[in-house]
């Protein structure tokens, strides 16, 4: 069974009367377990369809069906409780905050949950330990490089042990060695450990860790592909 | 407690804005609640004044005086249970800077009439044994380390007086048992400063108990009918309207010091809230990247509320903790003799933490509501 499912969906900005189509029906299904690579020129759709599977925006028209969830039909507050417990979100740019440590980085999604103390400690290092940062702990955003950020970002991501992780270029900004660390990390993340993810990405070489791979163009799925 | 821990990390990003805004908000509170104390002083002098006391001044002014006769007429009208009086002296102890109030008074009566004046037996025995003998407030004391037995010479501040220095020695040091008397001044024999006056037998103000005080209007009105159409006529008050036209020779002061209060709080109000606001617009990706992580827009809208709730309390615990330690009686309670020492309170103390907590929910509201209502993709500036 697909653990996501997108029909016809749609998406359209308004920038004062002009009306931007970004996706038209948008017709996919990704099972669990999946490590989808999402491909595209800017201004395809790509993020934008990944910013809809996370939750933080919302079809103009169609349906996404996450984990037998309708999220398009969740309300604000119940959507942000739907991310906390089922979305994994990786960013090209981090988004580490700067005034946290690694730990405490890693720790602010289980603030959202009633884990004690110890139990969020032991997740954090857990998820430190996977990406290979357990002894960074203390470190500041401003005192790892930018794989390891990265890295750290993943840690966050998979803290709650989400249903679905999704990373918006998660190489994009790194050099090639760093990005190949991550890349095998996610890898890893969906073999070792049956994540689902979806990528972001331009680059061919990362797609290539992907285990399937989909292309959009002009906001429409240049090969629409059912990946099972 | 989970969100306190990160609105404490989140306050010390930027520590000198936060430094600063603290201190804006502490300078806010210390003079709110500096301003309070001083009106407090002279409305509790106001409050705590006898019904059974009026005063009787001047028609014109209290700076001009009466002649020592009225005490004898004064003291025959119905109603008048007893009668005594006082004179300011405006003299100057080795520098005009060392300015406290001195009253020649007649002693006898005067303690008479004012118990909160609270002297021991031997004290009051010694004083009034002693023609050219005083006595100070316990405040005075400490402020001067005046004892019993010491001498000091006061210069003659005003030429009625003469020119020639008077010495007295104090007798004993007064503590004062209600509001309507202060500890900040000295008083001493009426008839030691009258037997060098240029003009003898002036007296500044009548002190009048009266047997009734219902009838205060009534014996008012005898009195300053007694002197109408004469050189000195009077003007005789409840003694609590006399502290209050004493006061008013400052002008209105609730609505001055209020007025003044209410554009520090605004004016901080506005330096808080545009912080805050700065403080937002920096952190909107933070923010985006909360949401997108699961944070309901109610945690947003409690951390940045929070955060500006936090800064401004502790800017205000500051500002009362300084007002409550620089302003007391010794420091400010240079009144005239008139109002009790100025001193912040323990409700000063609380209102300023109320006043800063209030600045702090309102200069944070506005930027936390748009931090909560942030749309997240727009925030994230990802449109691909």
């Amino acid at each position: 069974m697909a653990l996501i499912e997108l029909r016809d969906v749609t998406k359209a900005y308004r920038r004062d009367a002009i009306e931007i189509p970004v996706l038209e029906r948008v017709t996919l299904s990704v099972s669990e377990g999946d490590f989808l690579g999402l491909m595209g020129p800017s201004g395809s759709g790509k993020s934008t369809l990944l910013n809809l599977l996370a939750g933080i925006d919302r079809p103009s028209s169609g349906s996404i069906v996450i984990g037998g969830t309708d999220i398009s039909g969740l309300s604000e507050g119940a959507l942000a409780g739907w991310r906390a417990r089922h979305i994994g979100f990786i960013f090209q740019l981090y988004n580490l905050i700067p005034v946290l440590t690694a730990f405490e980085n890693v720790e602010l999604p289980l603030l959202l949950t009633s884990l004690s103390k110890k139990q969020r400690r032991d997740h954090v290092m857990t998820a430190l330990d996977i990406v290979g940062l357990g002894d960074r702990t203390k470190h500041y955003p401003r005192q790892l490089s930018g794989g390891q950020e990265q890295r750290v970002a993943i840690a966050r991501a998979i803290v709650t042990d989400p249903t679905l992780l999704l990373a918006d270029e998660p190489t994009g900004d790194l050099d090639a060695k760093s990005a190949a660390e991550v890349l095998v990390l996610l890898r890893r993340l969906n073999s070792e450990f049956k994540k689902t993810i979806i990528m972001v990405t331009h680059d061919p070489h990362a797609a290539e860790r992907a285990t399937h791979v989909v292309h959009l163009e002009k906001g429409t799925l240049a090969e629409s592909m059912e990946v099972t | 407690m989970k969100l306190l821990g990160l609105i404490v990390k989140s306050a010390r990003r930027s520590k000198r804005r936060t430094a600063l805004t603290v201190m804006s908000v502490a300078v806010a509170v210390f003079l709110f609640a500096s301003l309070r104390a001083i009106l407090d002083g002279f409305n509790a002098a106001a409050a705590a004044s006898s019904s059974t006391r009026i005063i009787t001044i001047r028609s014109t002014s209290l700076i001009f005086a009466m002649p020592s006769s009225h005490t004898q007429t004064i003291r025959s009208i119905p109603g008048v249970r007893d009668i005594t009086w006082a004179n300011w002296f405006g003299g100057i102890y080795k520098d005009p800077n060392n300015f406290f109030a001195q009253f020649a008074i007649d002693a006898e009566s005067y303690l008479r009439l004012y118990p909160e004046i609270e002297l021991s037996a031997s004290e009051r025995e010694a004083f009034f044994a002693d023609r050219t003998g005083a006595i100070v407030g316990d405040g005075l004391a400490q402020r001067f380390g005046f004892k019993v037995g010491d001498r000091i010479v006061l210069q003659v501040g005003i030429p009625t007086y003469g020119s020639q220095d008077f010495t007295f020695t104090i007798r004993g040091i007064y503590r004062a048992g209600a509001a309507a008397v202060d500890n900040q001044s000295m008083f001493f024999h009426w008839k030691y400063a009258d037997e060098r006056s240029i003009e003898a037998g002036q007296i500044g103000w009548f002190v009048v108990e009266i047997a009734n005080p219902d009838a205060a209007a009534q014996v008012s009105a005898a009195i300053d009918q007694k002197f109408s159409n004469t050189p000195y006529e009077t003007k005789t008050d409840t003694e609590q309207q006399f502290a209050s036209s004493f006061v008013s020779m400052f002008g209105n002061l609730n609505v001055l010091l209020g007025s003044i209060g209410l554009a520090i709080v605004l004016t901080t109000l506005f330096v808080a809230g545009n912080t805050m606001a700065m403080s937002v617009r920096e952190r909107t990706t933070e923010i985006a990247v909360m949401r997108t992580l699961g944070f309901p827009a109610r945690a947003i809208f409690l951390f940045i509320a929070g955060e500006g709730l936090l800064i401004s309390i502790v800017g205000g615990l500051l500002g009362a903790g300084l007002a409550w330690a620089i302003v007391d009686g010794q420091n400010f309670g240079v009144s005239g003799g008139f109002v009790p020492p100025f001193g912040v309170t323990g409700r000063n103390v609380l209102i300023g933490v109320a006043l800063s907590a209030l600045i702090g929910v309102l200069a944070g509201a506005v930027p936390a509501t748009m931090a909560s209502r942030l749309k997240i993709v727009d925030a994230l500036r990802r449109v691909a």
